[in-house]
């Protein structure tokens, strides 16, 4: 079929399934309907113009009919929790076995949360936007959210579960306290913005029963997805001292005709007893489903319920809400709302800088922000995450490389180098080989900043543009001027081999996607030498970097290693406390008459007898001796003058003052137009 | 320095220079060659000997106070002197910005000849006198015309010959010798004697002990030559006051006098030792000398650790 003949009937199709008549449509776009026809019956492409105008009318007639189409929302006293009931062969699931599977803390969730909504990214010419919010509640606002919520349903299921004698159990009896003594809740809010929303139906195939139903299930829409372990999700739960997280969707394909507000709840908690019964692991908040036997499916919201569990949602931006209920830093180390902000404003700059960088003047993959709220007050403003202020350097190297202002070699201060780096991909096993073209990743080097906090780094990315390798460069050649690398891989640096490229790697990434190494899925997928390519990427990159720095051979006139160190001509550091009398401070100014009046503070070392010395003032001159000139001294404090005119410090005195006042017949040149020094002269041991 | 005093107010804050390119003839420099932690620029190009001008762009950061004062016609300029030819230059700077000024300085191989220092000022007009200094960079940088990497390098010049080859006539006598100082010259230099069998493959080897017992003996012959020579090169005024000798000579009386005379600021140590050898009392001196040569050869530390090392071979 002729791409013409495909067009007439995908448009067709459309007409049909809208039901619209060619005339009405014809009139809407502005053409005949002997056009419509023409189009439709295969003969005639239309230009793009009219194109443009046609996907136009098809998109509002959509929406309006969508808008039309009769909607229910799901009663509130309707809402129940379903729990699964325990295996019938007596088996127990005392964990999710998924949150256990890496060691987890807010970094990692919002590495996971993000990286997960970058992959769901759903109008490719807009930012994907990020927000994570922090919300303490207590009182009638924390009674109203748990009400909506049913507690009265759970508290029973995570009373028995909290048990001490395991991890899990220990968990949920901090988060029981946490609400029952401490009368507070901690919300955590992470809202995505032109992501796809968890579309698909309730209990088969989509991305709804990937996140809500299903563990371990990665069910990513594209090669070049970041996560590929179906991990991720996971952390959300492990996030939550309550294993508690509500969800709320707007989705970018209908589902049942409808878009905004699809929730659902899960509670992830362990084997349990309760005077009901036996149950197994999760339970599900919503709408109970009578061909499922009383288990809860996802429901559509009025705009009251999702606000009473802060989870509103704004109509007609897709993307998704998950509340983690119970939020604490499974770490331990953030404790304090004001603690969780930093360190999730940091998770996000050090993982994603490079993933909101963009050519300049362009639009970014993602925009990410965090804001913390106590009971309704914003306490920290929504707080805009600067890829700037976390990696200068290396976003400037990642701007300089989209804006095609790369060079081959470092010359200038804000100079980046950009240099190919070869990643042979082996083939997938059973595959012929030999087909695949050598990947060339993208290594960019610049100067770092002096007194750059940690120089010498190299990150490493995919398609995402989050970070994956972040490392040392290794065996810097001492004294290399310091210097940050990018390294953009796979479908980050295009072709060749951009795809073969971004799933090895993927490949060769652990569940927490933190390095490249051997992975089993590497050696499981790969032709034999798979881990060897990977070593060998690795040694390719560190060479680049060394040959970009690289410095001159030494040659005969070295020194040698004997004598490192033992012929310098520098001038020693001044000792802190020399073992002279030294001039600490000096203070005065010009007088009328033109002459210098000058307090000399004198700071003097332990001896046990006294010190003598003559002050000199001189008139300081860039290079030859310093004209000296005549002046008056006054003792002040622990001294004396002799009667040669020479100061006496006091026995044992650690600190001595005297004023001096020169004679302006004696100077050089008249006092405002020289500085002075005052210079204290031992009187010579050997000419006394 | 706190011993000195301005008749008009000065700048505080630190005032950073800061190397943005540097070009040879108009061909950038690669970025290796300059190091903003030594502040060093090293120009010596194997592959480009014949250059003929040196440009640098440079920024000075001012510090806010500079605005906030009451200095009238701020100006700031970057200056590049070696000492050596005795050559200065000043450059006016342009305000890039508020607290950033910068500009191109350029200097000619002609003029120079081993190390240039490239300083900046910073100026006003105080009481209707233009141009009085009223700050400088907290830390200036050098230009090293020989140098092949960007590292503060003013150390004594070591150089490997066989020192019976034909082409050194004037280290033949020393054929016999492992090592020789020449402290006469406009540059000291060490040369090691790579006809002395073993000698220089000793100074490189992985057996550290040994190696830098050797290396510290070397060494402070060494500081015992220079100094000597130095000491000697000491002159008058008209004041019968001595005068500091310049160049690697006051190096090394700096270095030293500090460990010969620890009661004595510099201007009085170099006195003492001045009036000790007029007066013929150099026996002292010579003590004191081999006192402090050791030490800046480390050869105590060194010494210490040698012994143990054989002390612990003879007890396995």
């Amino acid at each position: 079929m002729s791409s013409t003949e495909e067009f007439g009937h995908a448009l067709e199709s459309r007409l049909h399934l809208l039901g619209l008549d060619r005339a009405e449509f014809a009139d809407l776009v502005g053409v005949t309907q002997a056009a419509v026809s023409s189009w439709t019956g295969g003969r005639v492409k239309p230009r793009p113009e009219t194109m443009r105008r046609i996907e136009e009318v098809l998109n509002r007639h959509e929406e309006n009919t969508r808008d039309t189409a009769p909607r229910v929302d799901t009663d509130r006293d309707a809402l129940t929790w379903y729990h699964r009931p325990a295996h019938r062969d007596g088996g127990r699931e005392l964990g999710n076995a998924a949150a256990f599977a890496f060691d987890t803390d807010l970094a990692v969730l919002a590495r996971e949360a993000t990286q997960n909504s970058l992959d769901e990214r759903f109008d490719e010419s807009a930012p994907v936007r990020i927000r994570y919010t922090l919300h303490e509640i207590t009182g009638t606002r924390l009674q109203e959210f748990l009400e909506t919520l049913r507690w009265e349903e759970i508290e029973p299921h995570v009373e028995s579960a909290a048990a001490p004698s395991n991890k899990v159990g220990r968990i949920l009896q901090r988060g029981l306290a946490d609400l029952r003594d401490g009368g507070r809740l901690l919300l955590l809010r992470i809202d995505d913005h032109n992501a796809s929303g968890l579309t698909g139906p309730d209990y088969d195939d989509g991305r709804f029963s990937a996140v809500i139903r299903r563990q371990l299930d990665s069910r990513k829409a594209s090669a070049s997805a970041g996560g590929s372990y179906g991990l991720g999700k996971a952390v959300l739960w492990a996030t939550s001292r309550l294993g508690l997280v509500l969800v709320n969707s707007e989705l970018s394909e209908p589902h049942e005709g409808h878009r905004h507000n699809r929730m659902i709840g899960r509670l992830e908690l362990p084997w349990r007893r309760t005077a009901d019964g036996e149950w197994a692991g999760p339970a599900w908040f919503g709408e109970p489903d009578a061909e499922r036997g009383g288990a809860t499916r996802s429901w559509w919201a009025d705009s009251d319920t999702a606000r009473r569990l802060h989870l509103e949602r704004e109509e007609g931006s897709p993307g998704t809400s998950f509340l983690i209920v119970g939020a604490h830093d499974p770490s331990g180390e953030a404790e304090t709302l004001e603690e969780m902000h930093e360190a999730l404003v940091t998770a996000l700059a050090t993982n994603f800088w490079a993933s909101m960088v963009t050519e300049t003047g362009g639009v970014p993959m993602l925009e990410a922000s965090v804001t913390a709220v106590r009971d309704g007050e914003v306490l920290i403003e929504d707080q805009r995450v600067d890829p700037e202020l976390a990696e200068p350097e290396m976003t400037r190297a990642l701007r300089a490389y989209l804006d095609r202002r790369t060079t081959e070699d470092l010359t200038a201060k804000h100079d980046v180098a950009q240099v190919k780096v070869p990643l042979s991909v082996p083939p997938r096993k059973g595959e012929a080989g030999g087909s695949v073209p050598v990947h060339e990743a993208v290594l960019l080097v610049t100067p770092a900043e002096d007194g750059s906090a940690a120089p010498n780094r190299l990150v490493g990315m995919r398609a995402n543009r989050m970070v994956v390798v972040d490392q040392k460069i290794p065996e810097m050649p001492l004294g290399a001027p310091p210097v940050q690398a990018v390294l953009l891989a796979g479908r980050a640096a295009g072709d060749p081999g951009a795809d073969a490229a971004e799933s090895f790697l993927r490949a060769a990434e652990p569940p927490e996607h933190n390095t490249w190494k051997r992975t089993d899925d590497l050696t499981s997928t790969y032709a034999r030498g798979a881990a060897s390519r990977i070593n060998e990427f690795r040694r390719a990159w560190k060479e680049a970097v060394h040959r970009l720095i690289r410095q001159p051979e030494s040659g005969e006139g070295d020194v040698p290693p004997a004598l490192a160190g033992l012929l310098d001509l520098d001038p020693p550091p001044a000792r802190r406390s020399p073992g002279y009398p030294h001039v600490k401070h000096v203070n005065g100014d010009v007088r009328e008459d033109g002459s210098w009046r000058i307090q000399v503070d004198v700071q003097l070392p332990q001896r046990d007898d006294p010190w003598v010395v003559e002050p000199i003032l001189r008139f300081a001159t860039r290079s030859g001796p310093k004209p000296v000139v005549a002046w008056a001294l006054e003792p002040v404090t622990n001294c004396d003058l002799s009667a040669r005119g020479a100061l006496i410090f006091e026995k044992g005195a650690r600190r001595a003052v005297f004023v001096g006042t020169s004679d302006p017949s004696t100077h050089p040149v008249t006092a405002n137009m020289a500085v002075v020094e005052v210079e204290l002269r031992r009187v010579s041991e050997v000419a006394r | 320095m706190n011993n000195r005093l301005f008749p008009y107010p000065t700048l505080v804050g630190r005032s950073d220079l800061e190397i943005h390119e540097v070009r040879l003839d108009g061909m950038p420099l690669r970025r290796a060659l300059i190091s903003p932690g030594a502040r060093v620029i090293a120009l010596d190009r194997a592959d480009r000997p014949d250059w003929e001008e040196v440009e640098v762009d440079l920024r000075l950061h001012t510090p806010t106070e500079l605005r906030a004062g009451t200095w009238q016609e701020i100006r700031c300029y970057s200056s590049l002197f070696e000492g050596r030819t005795n050559s200065r230059s000043i450059t006016q700077l342009g305000r890039a910005s508020d607290d950033v000024w910068s500009g191109t300085v350029r200097a000619h191989h002609d003029d120079h000849h081993r190390r240039i220092e490239l300083d900046a000022l910073i100026t006003a007009t105080i009481q209707d006198e233009p141009g009085r200094i009223i700050g400088r960079a907290t830390e200036a940088w050098t230009i090293d015309l020989e140098a092949r990497t960007p590292a503060r390098r003013n150390t004594v010049q070591t150089i490997r010959a066989d020192f019976a080859a034909p082409d050194r006539p004037f280290l033949n006598p020393y054929r016999e010798d492992p090592w020789m100082i020449e402290a006469s010259g406009e540059e000291p230099v060490l040369y090691i004697n790579t006809g002395f069998e073993g000698l220089d493959r000793l100074l490189r080897s992985n057996d550290r002990t040994t190696r830098d017992m050797v290396g510290a003996q070397i060494s402070s012959d060494v500081w015992v030559a220079l100094f000597n020579a130095a000491a000697a090169a000491v002159e008058t005024d008209v004041d019968d006051q001595p005068i500091w000798p310049g160049g690697w000579r006051s190096s090394v009386l700096q270095r030293l006098l500090p460990d010969l005379f620890p009661e004595h600021s510099l201007d009085d140590a170099l006195i003492e030792i001045h009036a000790r050898r007029e007066q013929g009392e150099g026996a002292d001196l010579q003590a004191r000398l081999l006192h402090a040569a050791g030490r800046q050869a480390r050869l105590p530390k060194r010494l210490d650790v040698h012994i143990r090392n054989l002390a612990k071979k003879e007890n396995s």
